[in-house]
């Protein structure tokens, strides 16, 4: 339980263009630097392949592209967070990672329910809006980031299937 | 009642340890026996595994285990005890092995998930046969079963106790000999017993079942039962017989005051008992020990619990044979040991990284204590990597004396005088190719046993001085373990098989019969349904077999020769990959993916020109290479790669073949050959067609592992 005590609350915060994110430090069992990856043939964009993490080799998603924004070259800054849910351990490419904060439970705001069109696809993984001074940080829930992964992996596979039997 | 305690981790703790037991048996026993009897040791080391087996089947509820171990285990308690003269050893080494047997028979029952219900009577009744005639006995007067033995239990455990009704109570104190392991299983198992007479029974400690600790308490402080029965002490001490694991059985009637006081009463009483010195309490536990030998009763109150009697350890100590260098264990997830390589793995490249780092290639630099430091470490990580390596790895010496039985057992059976003889049975081999290879070598040795060896009638015509033999040979080879199955009988038929090969039409149409070369015609007898054996035996001759040798063997990507001498013998070579988790793969390129295909699923490499290419209406594309036309698959397209080589005569095609059918895979160029370590894609990534997993090359990098069965289908 203390170690639950020392990481509660605390987030790992990113920036993806102008925005910060934010995920719960019990999510993410490291952060490595940007390095080479192996392209996985038939996948979406967004899972850009697999790197070699000490001899486990763990696929990578492209968060930008995972949430539907232009993607940027990658830079000296762009790290890999690895983080670890369910059993999945999945590299979540970041263009930059921002700093550790700490979020109490009452600056946590949900996320707001049927907004604009453009917040639309963030909401689907934000799971709610953490305040930190006067900045906001968009709060991830790793289990839908990688969840719906699997819904679209599973539609994307489908209309492969489909178009083949065509 | 079975349902109780057959619970599923208690199976599988059981059913490995007797399967070490019996695996182990059947070496002692294989190992003499052409001697003239068991040696000292083997006798006690057979007789403790029955008692083990005994013991622990008896928990499991096994009862057929139990009465034929049981039965075993009295035979060898009386070679033990009485030494006598004259035993016929080839028959005693025979029931042994049928026991052992019957009980392995069983065993793969229970792992199979079904149940022990074979039949040991007809065992039981040659073994009862058995020492009768040893001990001189006439046949006949057979021991009287054990009654607990087959005895349903009571459905309830605890019957809420009642003010008398004529039940007399009862306290019990065991002993248990201080070398037997599970004392807590052996406690519980007489208590089960107890049950059966009793209407309520107590017992001291009570966490026996869970906790791992109690056997030990056991052993040092004693077992201690209070039992509330109808039966008298009589029935009790039936129940609880002192034998080689219950070394003294102290049975006290007590009063109904005392029962319901439960253990709290005699607490004091041994508080006291401690107080007095050693020596009175030996004194008096020893007469207690005659008193109980004489079915004396003894006043309630002066009870002692004989926590150990010093002369009997010592002589037990002399009993056990001195522990032979017998290998300690431990078994390890086996993800541990996987995680452990991948980090030597990685150890090893970011070594080769660090070896050599551009900066040291500064000019000037002195680096003697450096490449000395190096070079060390280099030693370390390879030992480090050897280590690794050899801990999946298993010789075959278990597999090899499990042959050795099966020639036992031939040579008697079949009247044949066959001697056996293992060369480098220590070999090491990846453990999940021991599993596939153990039944395709034993269908091969039962072959040469069958149809390779001819009778001693037939040796003699044949002027044939050497005793037939059975060799197996294992031995290791760039990478590939050569398990080599000979034998000096007389050899495969040539005219034989090519008859059988034509009466079933295999011969190739028009080709003339003298062309076939020895090989060819000797791996006919590996299609299915092929036999020339004439007549059925019990071992083999049905005709199917030398097809699923050979299947069994493709699986784990090796491969069958055979060789034979008309009258001298034949030979068949097993070649099978040392390890499963690393295969030989030939790395290539497409774009800027790195893609690595089996070594075995590649036929050839052949560059062609635009003209050899043939392109249909519809877009696909064949390639005609020597008159024969493979349709291609161009890697790049299949799988949407990034500038990838469009121009054939740029590239390179590789002619992939599975199960005869070929295709041209079309890739940009080749890198070369290696060993590479297999790895699944994670799980997180779908099933992608024809990816069968990845590998990690030499630099780091990853490359995808083509499958090209999957391909082609």
């Amino acid at each position: 339980m203390g170690e639950f005590d020392t990481q509660k609350g605390k987030y790992v915060t990113f920036q993806s263009g102008n925005e910060f994110y934010g995920l719960k430090i019990q999510y993410v069992s490291e952060i490595i630097v940007y390095q080479e990856i192996t392209e996985i043939p038939e996948s979406p964009e967004y899972v850009k392949g697999l790197i070699n993490l000490r001899g486990k080799i763990i696929p990578v998603v492209d968060v930008r592209l995972r949430f539907r924004q232009e993607p940027i070259p990658y830079t000296d800054r762009t790290c890999i967070i690895v983080i670890q849910v369910n059993d999945y351990v999945v590299g979540l490419i970041v263009e930059k990672i921002a700093e550790v904060v700490e979020i109490q439970d009452e600056n946590i705001l949900p996320s707001p329910s049927i907004g604009k069109n453009d917040n639309s696809t963030k909401n689907k993984f934000v799971s709610g809006i953490g305040k930190v001074g006067d900045e906001v940080k968009l709060l991830l829930d790793p289990e839908r980031l990688l969840r719906d992964e699997d819904v679209a992996l599973m539609e994307h596979l489908n209309e492969e299937d489909s178009l083949e039997e065509e | 009642m079975a349902e109780e305690f057959n619970t599923g981790d208690m199976l599988s703790v059981y059913l490995f340890e007797n399967q070490q037991l019996i695996e182990n048996l059947q070496n002692i026993v294989m190992d003499q026996k052409d001697a003239d009897g068991f040696d000292e040791d083997s006798i006690n080391e057979i007789f403790r595994t029955m008692h083990t087996i005994k013991g622990s089947s008896g928990i499991m509820m096994f009862d057929e285990i139990t009465k034929v171990a049981h039965r075993l285990e009295d035979i060898f308690f009386y070679l033990r005890e009485s030494h006598p003269d004259g035993v016929p050893h080839q028959d005693l080494v025979a029931h042994v092995l049928d026991v052992a047997d019957f009980i392995s028979g069983e065993m793969d029952k229970l792992s199979d998930g079904g149940e022990a219900d074979g039949d040991g009577s007809a065992i039981l009744s040659e073994l009862d046969t058995f020492l009768s005639e040893i001990k001189g006995e006439k046949p006949g007067t057979k021991k009287k079963e054990e009654p607990r033995e087959t005895e349903e239990g009571p459905k309830q455990f605890y019957i809420a106790p009642e003010t008398g009704n004529g039940s007399s109570y009862f306290k019990i104190y065991l002993t248990y000999n201080p070398d037997i392991e599970m004392a807590s299983m052996h406690a519980y198992k007489t208590v089960f017993a107890l049950k059966k007479i009793a209407e309520e029974v107590l017992y001291s400690p009570e966490d026996i079942l869970t906790n791992p600790e109690s056997s030990d308490l056991i052993v040092k402080e004693g077992f201690k039962i209070i039992l509330r029965t109808t039966s008298g002490e009589e029935d009790i001490r039936q129940i609880v017989q002192p034998g080689y694991d219950l070394v003294k059985v102290e049975v006290y009637e007590c009063t109904a005051k005392e029962f319901q006081m439960g253990f709290d009463a005699e607490g004091s009483e041994i508080m006291i008992d401690l107080e007095s010195s050693v020596e009175d309490i030996e004194r008096r536990s020893e007469q207690r020990a005659q008193g109980a030998k004489e079915e004396k009763k003894i006043a309630p109150g002066d009870f002692v619990v004989a926590t150990k009697e010093p002369g009997k350890g010592k002589n037990l100590a002399k009993d056990r044979p001195k522990k032979t260098d017998k290998a300690a264990f431990i078994s390890v997830d086996i993800s541990k040991m996987d995680q452990l390589m991948d980090l030597i793995g990685e150890l090893v490249i970011s070594q080769s990284v660090v070896l050599q780092n551009p900066d040291l290639k500064v000019p000037g630099l002195n680096l003697d204590n450096f490449n000395k430091a190096a070079g060390q470490m280099k030693k370390i990580s390879t030992d480090l990597q050897n280590v690794i390596m050899s801990m999946r790895m298993v010789p075959l010496t278990n597999t090899f004396q499990k042959m050795n039985r099966i020639v036992f057992d031939m040579s008697r059976k079949l009247g044949k005088d066959v001697a056996f003889e293992m060369i480098g049975d220590t070999t090491e081999v990846d453990k999940n190719i021991i599993e596939n290879i153990s039944d395709p070598l034993m269908h091969l040795v039962r072959n040469s046993m069958d149809h390779g060896i001819e009778s001693n009638e037939e040796r003699m015509a044949a002027g044939k001085k050497e005793k037939a033999k059975v060799t197996l040979t294992a031995k290791t080879e760039s990478g590939k373990v050569f398990i080599i199955v000979s034998d000096n009988g007389k050899g495969l038929d040539r005219e034989q098989i090519m008859a059988k090969a034509r009466q079933q039409g295999l011969l190739e149409p028009g080709r003339a019969e003298s062309s076939y070369s020895d090989k060819e015609i000797y791996q006919f007898i590996t299609l299915p349904g092929f036999s020339t054996n004439k007549k059925v035996t019990e071992f083999s001759g049905r005709g199917v077999g030398m097809d699923v040798v050979v299947s069994n063997i493709q699986k784990v990507g090796g491969s069958l020769e055979i060789d034979s001498e008309p009258g001298k013998g034949s030979t068949m070579v097993l070649k099978i990959p040392l390890t499963l988790a690393i295969i030989d793969g030939i790395v290539m390129e497409t774009g800027n993916s790195s893609f690595v295909m089996e070594t075995s699923a590649v036929r050839e490499f052949v560059h062609v020109t635009g003209d050899m290419m043939i392109h249909e209406p519809d877009g696909a594309e064949s390639v005609m290479i020597r008159g024969e036309c493979y349709p291609v698959l161009r890697l790049g397209e299949f799988y949407h790669i990034d500038d990838h080589q469009e121009d054939v005569e740029e590239g390179m095609m590789v002619i992939v073949e599975v199960d005869n059918k070929a295709i041209c895979l079309f890739v940009d160029h080749l890198v070369g050959k290696q060993e590479i370590v297999v790895k699944p894609i994670p799980d997180y990534i779908k099933k992608v067609k024809g990816l069968s997993g990845c590998t990690q090359l030499g630099d780091g990098s990853i490359a995808l592992i083509i499958d090209a069965a999957g391909l082609i289908d």
